[in-house]
């Protein structure tokens, strides 16, 4: 080795402990914050219902619970059972109450599909056989749209449903 | 040091002496053609993707060939992923160790791995073709696709596994010659790869062999949708590695000596490679942090597991930017950024590489993105997801097979490259139009643009009521998507028209790296033994033991995955198949 090539050796050992040290606690920080936020906003995280080996068992099990409204589960909690199937959601327009917690208890009856409110953390995947709910809080008013982004077909993209988020009427 | 007075141009290769290995050539050359044929028409077809988004329909205009968006983006993802990636990767991780050991190959077994690919990709382009399987590159059941698509990825995945076999029996074979020798590098790195590669194939070949085949060829009735979206990920997320490595590999193995310089730090390479290994198998459900059915404290530690899957690929970061460096600074660049400028770009191969790399500083960020559980249900299945893997695969790794190609077609032709200038000018659009694409895509992500939807088809009105809020970006898709489309007809033009008309010249040969540390190596081409404990370092020798990293990962995978299989395995349900296109 030259001279050049042993002064940059020893200069490329000494920073590159120093950037592996560097780079495990950038890691361990990004997995600390991330999993405070996931403790913080647990409602997000998908949770399982229930499961079925008929998948048509778990479209009825969302269906004998649908009203084609949401349901009042508490003072201020609300409930909403929804199935995908190819290629519309049931109830395809859901009225919820502003700053209301709102469980949505989603399935699907055929293929997979992706429950997604646009502009909302809500990100669930639809399966056929299993009910899986997440929780979320709308804080503004308006009409949201449920896009469905896992594909199922044809007409995948005109998967569309909304959920209209309503001013809370005076008391 | 008369290397320090500044050198233009680029770096002359030394020419390839040792005429003997014809029909190791030749096979290199078969592989490499096949996948840059399925590269032509995949990249051929991402426009028209990139055009979809924003609201440009141009599917009724090809009605002759795809039948839908969703056709047409199937045989994008299989033919790019899956076709391209294997055939490069098997045929230049079997000849450059070949090479770098002077041991030939099992041609037997070689040609084997190209023949069953090539059947494999045959019956999955007859099944995309014929629109029976326009099930993506994902193919979640219940959505049902044709037995020649199940079949052809079965038999597709069995051949890429075969290059294992041919690696394990050169390395005995050199050990027999060399006892107590270290593997040299390039050998090592392509064996924990192909390695990591057969652990991962147990998950999709499974859900192939058990689940999906007899299914579709009517022998079981019904499927569990979760069961085998999980098997699927156990092979997806390691795939993303086999894609990579094959690039470390040659960042590490080649670069370094294409640039000027020499590898900065040799068993630095070798421990990247065995964190990949270990890392990368237990991982793969963090693509299901969205889906019901397993539970918080699995999704939590893979978590943490996805972090650490990060930690190799940023120390390849170093050590490359440092050999880079080194190589620079050889050619007489100074101060801050001089060394960068200093890089021989003039050589289409070497440009191909380092612009490829650094479009993987956005490629990786976006990963960890994707990794973090909380961040991941805004993005999950956004544009976002694709406009993070096409900075991986679509550029680290296409622009480093294509910057291969630079340099071994006239290795492996003896025909010198037809155009310098439109190589370089093919690489260039290649990285701005990816750029470009990439961004748009991460940044309509943002607004709930969903990942593979036909959203040009929906009316106007609705097109714009849904996404009109993301004009911008994807304009930007858009923009990227046409670049794309000229950056990949200028690279076939040189590609063919090299194999075609090149003018006959010299073969170079294989520019192995020497390591900046220890004792000189690959200074004729071929590895000179290192004896263990004689310059070989600790940590070169400690992983040596590859078995025991074998193991280690066998172990952690099934840790990770029995805790998520199994309240699938005991809830299993009986969906039956659904052709909705």
């Amino acid at each position: 080795m030259t001279p050049f090539d042993e002064a940059f050796h020893a200069s490329a050992e000494r920073h590159e402990r120093a950037f592996i040290v560097c780079v495990i606690v950038m890691m361990a920080l990004l997995t600390v914050a991330t999993m405070f936020y996931v403790v913080h906003d647990f409602g997000l995280v998908t949770t399982t219902q229930s499961f079925h080996s008929d998948p048509t068992a778990a479209e009825r099990e969302v269906a004998a619970a649908d009203t084609g409204r949401v349901v009042k589960t508490g003072p201020n909690s609300y409930a909403v059972h929804i199935t995908g199937k190819a290629w519309r959601w049931t109830p395809g327009v859901i009225h919820v109450p502003e700053g209301a917690e709102v469980t949505f208890y989603v399935t699907s009856s055929d293929v997979l599909h992706g429950f997604e409110i646009q502009g909302t953390p809500v990100n669930l995947t639809a399966v056929p056989g299993v009910v899986g709910t997440v929780k979320y809080t709308f804080h503004r008013t308006g009409v949201f749209r449920i896009i469905c982004n896992e594909y199922c077909g044809m007409m995948h993209h005109a998967m569309i449903g909304q959920v209209i988020v309503d001013a809370r009427a005076a008391e | 040091m008369s290397g320090r007075a500044f050198t233009p141009g680029p770096v002359v290769y030394p020419v390839e002496t040792d005429e003997g290995w014809r029909p190791e050539r030749r096979m290199m050359l078969l592989f490499l053609i096949a996948g840059f044929c399925a590269l032509l028409i995949g990249a051929s077809i991402g426009p028209l993707q990139a055009l979809n988004y924003d609201g440009v329909n141009a599917y009724p205009a090809l009605r002759s060939i795809f039948h839908t968006y969703y056709q047409g983006l199937t045989v994008h993802g299989v033919l790019n992923g899956y076709v391209f990636t294997f055939f490069v990767t098997c045929g230049l991780l079997v000849y450059l160790p070949a090479r770098e050991l002077g041991q030939r190959p099992s041609m037997a077994l070689w040609g084997a791995c190209f023949g069953l690919m090539a059947v494999g990709a045959l019956s999955l382009i007859y099944a995309m073709f014929d629109n029976s399987s326009s099930v993506l590159w994902t193919f979640y059941p219940p959505l049902k696709g044709s037995p020649f698509f199940y079949l052809g990825m079965t038999i597709l995945t069995l051949g890429s596994v075969q290059p294992l076999p041919v690696l394990l029996k050169m390395r005995a074979a050199w050990k027999r010659a060399h006892p107590g020798c270290v593997t040299p590098l390039v050998t090592y790195m392509s064996l924990v790869t192909m390695l990591m590669w057969a652990l991962a194939g147990v998950g999709a070949l499974s859900e192939l062999i058990l689940q999906l085949d007899p299914w579709s060829l009517g022998l079981i009735g019904t499927i569990d949708p979760m069961i085998n979206r999980t098997l699927f990920w156990l092979t997806g997320h390691p795939i993303v590695y086999f894609w990579l490595m094959p690039a470390y590999i040659s960042w590490y193995g080649l670069l370094s000596r294409q640039a000027g310089g020499k590898l900065a730090s040799d068993p630095m390479a070798r421990m990247t490679f065995a964190l990949l290994l270990i890392f990368s198998l237990p991982v793969g459900s963090h693509h299901q942090f969205s889906d019901p059915g397993f539970s918080q404290i699995w999704r939590a530690i893979l978590v943490v597991l996805t972090m650490s899957v990060a930690i190799p690929s940023i120390i390849t970061a170093f050590t490359l930017g440092l050999s880079l460096e080194y190589a620079g600074r050889m050619r007489g660049g100074s101060g801050l950024v001089g060394w960068f400028r200093a890089l021989p770009w003039s050589d289409p191969s070497v440009a191909a590489q380092v612009l490829g790399a650094l479009t993987f500083i956005l490629g990786g960020a976006t990963g960890i993105v994707n990794g973090s559980w909380e961040l991941d249900a805004i993005v999950h299945n956004t544009t976002f997801v694709p406009g993070h893997f096409h900075v991986t695969v679509g550029s680290v790794t296409a622009m480093t097979f294509m910057g291969l190609a630079f340099w071994m077609i006239p290795h492996l032709t003896g025909r010198k490259l037809i155009s310098r200038r439109i190589a370089l000018f093919s690489v260039w659009t290649w990285f701005v139009g990816m750029s470009i694409f990439a961004i748009g895509m991460q940044w309509a992500g943002l607004y709930g643009l969903p990942r593979r939807a036909w959203v040009s088809a929906l009316p106007h009105d609705t097109y714009h009521a849904l996404y009109g809020v993301a004009a911008t970006p994807t304009t930007l898709i858009a923009v990227g998507g046409v670049i794309l489309w000229v950056a990949t007809y200028s690279f076939f033009l040189v590609f063919f028209g090299t194999l075609l008309f090149g003018r006959r010249a010299d073969r170079p040969a294989v520019p192995f790296a020497q390591a900046l540390s220890g004792p000189v190596s690959h200074e004729t081409g071929v590895a000179i033994p290192v004896a263990t404990g004689h310059g070989a370092s600790v940590l070169a020798n400690r992983l040596e033991h590859v078995w025991a990293l074998v193991g280690l990962t066998a172990v952690a995978t099934v840790a990770a995955y029995v805790p998520i299989l199994w309240p699938f395995l005991h809830n299993v349900t009986h969906s039956p198949g659904w052709v909705l296109w």
